[in-house]
């Protein structure tokens, strides 16, 4: 289809559409309110992105996003180096932080097994995963991969790489929301939850 | 559980109509084209979330419009009134109401709705390829129990990743490649072997009621054979792909699997995809359609609305004589483009043209 928009304008619908959950519709919205709005603030979003696009990098250790050599957890002594949380993605990291209930170090693969997008075990962080076990002294690593399909599979690949080396493999429980009902449970998570369920101490 | 109405706006051709449905026989008569089975798929929709025919979404939506919508009444055993709304969108996505409260995930909707459809097409469940078969089997398994929906999909997408990976190992094998298949092995295998056990449960409990209701609609007992028996379910599939691994890099692509199941059918011992007759092949597609519904009924505690389409027409004066004769207790909608056999006694008559409703009344006369 032929462009019904000047080149500078079509270029603008063209990239914000290649944004993730950014479809043809919502692409030429924002640009649209992005050509309304004072040449200030659509500079200051243009700053922004470059900003962070030269500033922020990945931590050297973990791959978490940081602003330094290495991010905030791994610089931080306090932190048990002995139990790595593995996650796909750095944003992960930020929910399993909001529990609380982790203080040990993560590491971002920075995807997940998907052949489909070209994405094999090379192409994820695991030789650098398997590097840092030694030199840190780690003794578990908690799988935090997302409970579909691709990361079943990453899931089920890691255990594989690290059970032969004698650490303590574990796998994050998929189960009900706490504070919810039985009764609006989808059948698979009540499933699961019913296969990983525990004795009560 | 009864559908009371049914109303479609800007649905394939249907502008604005709704149809009151009587919990006994509804029948909605008009010409080809006019929207019968439009009527017959808006139903079946609000069950499975797709088009038998194998429409995408935006097929459903009617030319012109932008959005279309699906809106049944219905009244379950109990009383309760559940007001049931999918809105079909030509751009955006699909939206799904129970009682005016939006649904999450489109998909929760599975299980609310038990619709069977019998069309002059589930021909191709005898005659056509395997993949016909499988999907057969399949929508039985979810109409059975909604979970099996999320299996199917996985599976689905598990194949297309491992052969996604066979096919960038281009014929040759690594040490890399292997490993990498060893865990999607492994997930195939797991969700794979629970699949083909569901199916093979399915078949069996099918079997005798196959057979059953094909001596109802033919008036006569002719063996009739539902083999599913895949050379993997012996093994194991974990083991059988092992075995196939070379030939699957090779061929760069999954050769061993439910994803290439068949169910073989045949009649009087013979296969029937080849050798029995066209009325042969009908009558047993409809028998096969008619024991699933039956079985849902039966294992669900809940008779599916049963939406006969167009199919008396297929059949000879017998054998829809036998098929009216035969059905399970529950509401049927039966749409036909010529008058009804005098054996199907309806409730209600419906007359449609282009989309609209001309006529609707009741058997004696009513309006």
């Amino acid at each position: 289809m032929a462009s019904v928009y000047t080149p500078p304008v079509q270029t603008l619908i063209d990239e914000l559409g290649r944004l993730p959950g950014i479809g043809p519709k919502s692409a030429q919205r924002i640009a649209f309110h992005l050509l309304k709005v004072p040449a200030d603030d659509a500079n200051r979003l243009a700053l922004a992105i470059s900003e962070a696009k030269d500033k922020v990098r990945f931590c050297e250790r973990c791959f978490n996003v940081s602003d330094a050599e290495l991010c905030g957890f791994c610089s931080d002594d306090r932190r048990d180096s002995s139990v790595i949380c593995v996650v796909e993605e750095a944003r992960d990291i930020v929910s399993i932080e909001r529990t609380g209930e982790f203080r040990g170090r993560y590491h971002v693969l920075l995807g997940s097994m998907s052949p489909l997008e070209g994405i094999g075990p090379e192409q994820l962080k695991i030789r650098e995963l398997l590097s840092r076990l030694g030199p840190e002294g780690v003794e578990e690593v908690i799988v935090c991969t997302n409970p579909n399909t691709e990361g079943e599979v990453t899931a089920m690949y890691l255990a594989r790489a690290l059970k032969p080396l004698g650490l303590t493999v574990t796998r994050i429980a998929s189960g009900l929301p706490v504070g919810g009902d039985l009764e609006y449970a989808d059948e698979l998570t009540l499933g699961r939850a019913l296969e990983g369920r525990r004795p009560i101490d | 559980m009864i559908i009371e109405r049914i109303e479609l706006v800007d649905y394939r051709n249907y502008a604005s109509a709704s149809f009151v449905l009587t919990g006994g026989i509804t029948a909605v008569l008009g010409r080809n084209g006019q929207g019968k089975t439009n009527l017959a798929e808006a139903l079946a929709y609000l069950a499975t979330l797709t088009s038998f025919r194998g429409a995408p979404p935006d097929a459903l939506v009617r030319v012109g419009a932008d959005n279309g919508v699906i809106r049944a009444t219905i009244r379950e055993d109990d009383g309760r009134e559940v007001l049931i709304e999918a809105e079909l969108s030509r751009v955006g996505r699909n939206r799904v109401q129970i009682n005016r409260q939006k649904l999450g995930r489109t998909r929760d909707l599975l299980g609310v709705m038990r619709v069977s459809v019998f069309a002059p097409d589930d021909l191709i469940i005898v005659k056509g390829g395997p993949a016909e078969r499988r999907r057969f089997l399949d929508d039985a398994l979810v109409a059975l129990k909604t979970s099996y929906d999320a299996m199917r999909l996985e599976l689905d997408r598990i194949v297309r990743q491992r052969n996604s990976l066979l096919k960038q190992a281009g014929g040759r094998m690594s040490e890399e490649i292997g490993i990498t298949l060893d865990v999607w092995d492994a997930r195939l295998a797991d969700v794979g072997e629970q699949l083909g056990y569901a199916r093979a449960t399915l078949v069996a409990r099918c079997q005798p009621m196959v057979s059953e209701a094909y001596e109802q609609l033919a008036g006569e007992a002719v063996p009739v054979e539902l083999v599913y028996e895949p050379e993997w379910r012996r093994i194991g599939l974990a083991k059988a792909l092992g075995e196939s691994r070379q030939l699957d890099i090779r061929r760069g692509v999954s050769t061993v699997g439910p994803q290439r199941d068949e169910l073989t059918i045949s009649l009087n011992g013979l296969p029937a995809r080849s050798h029995a007759s066209q009325g042969e092949q009908r009558t047993l597609a409809l028998a096969m359609r008619l024991a699933t519904h039956r079985l849902v009924a039966e294992r669900t505690g809940s008779t599916p609305v049963l939406v006969l389409d167009d199919v008396l027409s297929e059949l000879d004066p017998e054998r829809a004589t036998a098929l009216l004769a035969n059905l399970p207790l529950g509401q049927v909608v039966i749409t036909s483009a010529s008058p009804l056999p005098a054996a199907a006694h309806p409730e209600r008559i419906i007359r449609i043209r282009s989309g609209t409703i001309l006529d609707d009344r009741t058997s004696d006369g009513q309006p």
